[in-house]
């Protein structure tokens, strides 16, 4: 049942007292005929703000009547900032957004229906994996811009001082290296751990789960957003897990970002983003201590991994969705000088990150320059997309919850599943 | 002398100065906080995902339904998580600030002793939380401290047993200050013949604490700790400041944290306004027992 017009109205005269009072202008507007967009982003440094910048500064020389201007903050302030703008009446024109996003995004109109014609290309011509992780039930949100996949990382030195000489193919030699590779001083404090299962920020320890899960034939969860988790494939990939923790190989104290690049980590399940951090801090050493290989399934040849994405959309408040949509369209599809990929495509290549394009993706393969790329591009023909309908984020949470009772407090793995799948409601 | 009517208009004139003069103030209040508070008790009872207000819709009491389910994570570990803490760090900063207060009206240079007390409420919690959470960390200085002592590293905020009484302890010395100042007021306002004729009677110091200083400072300790109360069932920054989400395992999320996520993080603003009443409501209920047991002991607090 709609809420009565009456109270929608005191509302909406509160919120306008609030905003009134808080001052506070339009997102987007412009003098004359001038146009000006604004993209709100967290690329807020780095060769990720270089290279958009760059981008953006080539597209308002050549249209000097639809000007772009970009607005950057942290990832962790995005949403809250989308959030508080949005509701303010001062969202940006074009957003950039994490795809787990996407459905609370849509579900509150923030996001606008992309055009048909442009909805076909991106369909044509991006990766299934690149797609999936921008997709809402059956809506694409945007063009996907960055695309990530996960797989195993491991310190070819500490796996060769503990006798193994190739990265684990099946999750019990992946369970015997980790064993093999523990090291505690005399008072069992952890020096050396075996398999990191966690990492830092907001996918803790749900996207290491989730590789696992995708490498057991497993799902996160139904299109209709109730849990898939907790089935044989969810409760084989927790007790891997849960029998690690029990054999002290494992320990979720221990930041693998922090640990592994000075060799107290043996290895890893982290995202492809992961090598650019450990070229700058390891230097010299990476090349001859790091490896990367696919994440390892239950069974021989069986492998699993999981992709997340960015989109780029149109906020659907924006009075300027069709110079909107030809600014992304322009940004997604041309190339650079020699032709060969798309100026964006460089733009995620040149930071670790897959290009999302197909294409792109193509042509980056034939000649990488690290070895180490080679199984974060294949995982993407593969991967799991990370779902992302209304209440996948809170479904996310609930089962880091889960996953860290075991982890941390050795709880019972099937219990925590069955307790997390009990808190995912479906939107 | 004056005529009554006459009287009554300038009553009248200047009743309405009065509210010339408030206005500023009542708009204030009007925008800032009931306007606000009537958009969440209508968001309480709706389903908005945030971002669009023509996306609300009426969900009826099922908010309410969701948020006090003994099913969810709310009623625990989340609103027992937030009593624990404000408990804690009220007796704790009450207790120790008595103490404090007390050994401060006894020694020279109090004014030195009273800043030195305060600084902590100077600063940020920002700068407070972090600060414990290096010296909470596995290689902090108080790990150092208990390693020195042959006591293995204690994970503060790593282990679920140890996170919320870290926190807590943080939350009390950041609040000591504070209270120490409001106390120190009440102590100097108690007339020092009271003491003079006890001892004269042969009371000793513990006499003269326990009949004469806590009976007369009950007014500033109850205006401690009704703030304090309220401040630690609607603390937040220093959760996420030490804690980052309210981990290991909801161990430290509180209610206004889970409020803040729930909202801003997932876009379930109607469960966040729910969860916003029945702190409310919580937070109402302790106060108004806390003045009725002043009361009932002869304490006017009006």
């Amino acid at each position: 049942m709609r809420i009565s017009r009456g109270i929608k109205l005191a509302v909406a005269l509160g919120l306008l007292a609030s905003a009134a009072a808080c001052g506070g202008g339009s997102g987007s507007g412009g003098g004359g005929d001038q146009v000006e967009l604004t993209l709100l982003s967290h690329y807020s440094d780095g060769p990720s703000k270089e290279g958009l910048d760059k981008m953006i500064q080539e597209w308002n020389k050549e249209n000097p009547k639809i000007q772009v201007k970009s607005q950057v903050v942290k990832f962790d302030d995005l949403l809250t900032t989308m959030t508080v703008r949005q509701t303010g009446g001062r969202g940006a024109d074009i957003v950039s957004a994490y795809g787990l996003w996407g459905g609370q995004l849509l579900k509150a109109n923030v996001v606008a229906k992309v055009p048909d014609d442009i909805a076909a290309k991106i369909k044509a011509e991006y990766s299934p994996a690149a797609l999936g992780a921008v997709t809402t039930g059956d809506t694409l949100l945007g063009y996907p811009t960055e695309l990530n996949t996960y797989v195993l990382f491991y310190n070819k030195k500490i796996l060769a001082a503990a006798g193994i000489s190739k990265p684990p193919t099946t999750w019990a030699e992946l369970a015997d290296a980790a064993k093999k590779t523990v090291q505690r001083d005399a008072k069992g404090n952890i020096q050396v751990e075996g398999l990191s299962l966690i990492q830092d920020g907001d996918n803790k320890s749900v996207h290491p789960f989730l590789s696992l899960l995708d490498s057991a034939g497993g799902k996160f969860l139904a299109p209709d957003g109730t849990a898939q988790f907790d089935d044989a494939a969810g409760k084989a990939a927790l007790k891997f897990e849960s029998d690690l923790a029990a054999a002290k190989a494992t320990n979720p104290s221990i930041s693998p970002t922090k640990q592994f690049r000075s060799g107290g980590v043996a290895m890893a399940i982290q995202a492809g983003w992961w090598i650019g951090s450990l070229k700058t801090q390891m230097k010299d050493h990476y090349s001859t201590d790091v490896g990367v290989a696919a994440i390892p399934g239950p069974t021989p040849g069986s492998k699993g991994s999981l992709a997340y994405g960015f989109f780029m959309g149109v906020n659907q408040r924006s009075k300027h969705a069709a110079e909107a949509w030809k600014f992304l369209t322009w940004m997604n599809e041309h190339k650079t000088p020699d032709g060969k990929v798309t100026e964006t495509g460089k733009w995620l290549a040149d930071q670790g990150l897959i290009p999302p394009r197909t294409a792109d993706q193509a042509e980056y393969k034939k000649s990488l320059s690290d070895p180490n790329l080679a199984p974060i591009y294949d995982a993407a023909t593969y991967a799991m997309a990370e779902p992302n309908q209304p209440g996948a984020y809170e479904a996310k949470t609930a089962l880091h919850n889960a996953i860290m009772g075991v982890l941390a407090d050795g709880k019972n793995s099937d219990d925590a599943l069955a307790q997390a799948a009990k808190a995912v409601k479906p939107q | 002398m004056v005529a009554p009517t006459r009287r009554l208009g300038k009553l009248h004139r200047e009743g309405r100065a009065a509210y010339l003069f408030l206005s500023p103030a009542l708009l204030f209040f009007c925008v800032f906080l009931i306007l606000p508070f009537v958009f969440a008790i209508v968001l309480a009872f709706s389903d908005w995902g945030g971002f669009d207000l023509g996306t609300l819709k009426w969900a009826g009491t099922s908010n309410f339904r969701d948020v006090l389910s003994f099913n969810g994570i709310f009623v625990k570990p989340i609103l027992v998580n937030t009593l624990l803490f404000a408990f804690g760090s009220v007796f704790l900063a009450t207790f120790g600030s008595v103490l404090v207060a007390y050994c401060i009206d006894r020694l020279s240079f109090q004014g030195f002793w009273r800043v030195l007390y305060f600084l902590p409420v100077v600063a940020t919690v920002v700068a407070i939380g972090n600060v414990w959470k290096m010296m909470y960390q596995p290689a902090g200085l108080i790990n150092g401290v208990l390693n020195k002592l042959g006591v293995n590293s204690i994970g503060f905020l790593s282990d679920a047993s140890y996170a919320l009484p870290s926190v807590t302890v943080v939350q009390a010395w950041a609040s000591i200050g504070g209270a120490v100042l409001i106390l120190t007021a009440g102590l100097k306002a108690i007339p020092t013949q009271y003491y003079e004729a006890a001892e004269v009677d042969g009371a000793n110091s513990w006499h003269l604490f326990w009949s004469i200083t806590l009976p007369l400072l009950r007014p500033a300790l109850l205006f401690v700790l009704i703030t304090q109360f309220i401040g630690g069932l609607q603390s937040f920054a220093l959760i996420i400041v030490m804690t980052g989400d309210g981990g290991p395992v909801n161990a430290t999320n509180v209610a206004a944290f889970e409020m803040y996520q729930r909202a801003f993080k997932y876009g379930a603003w109607g469960t966040a306004s729910a969860m916003a009443m029945v702190l409310f409501v919580i937070i109402l209920a302790i106060t108004l027992l806390q003045l009725w047991i002043a009361r009932r002991r002869g304490e006017e607090t009006s």
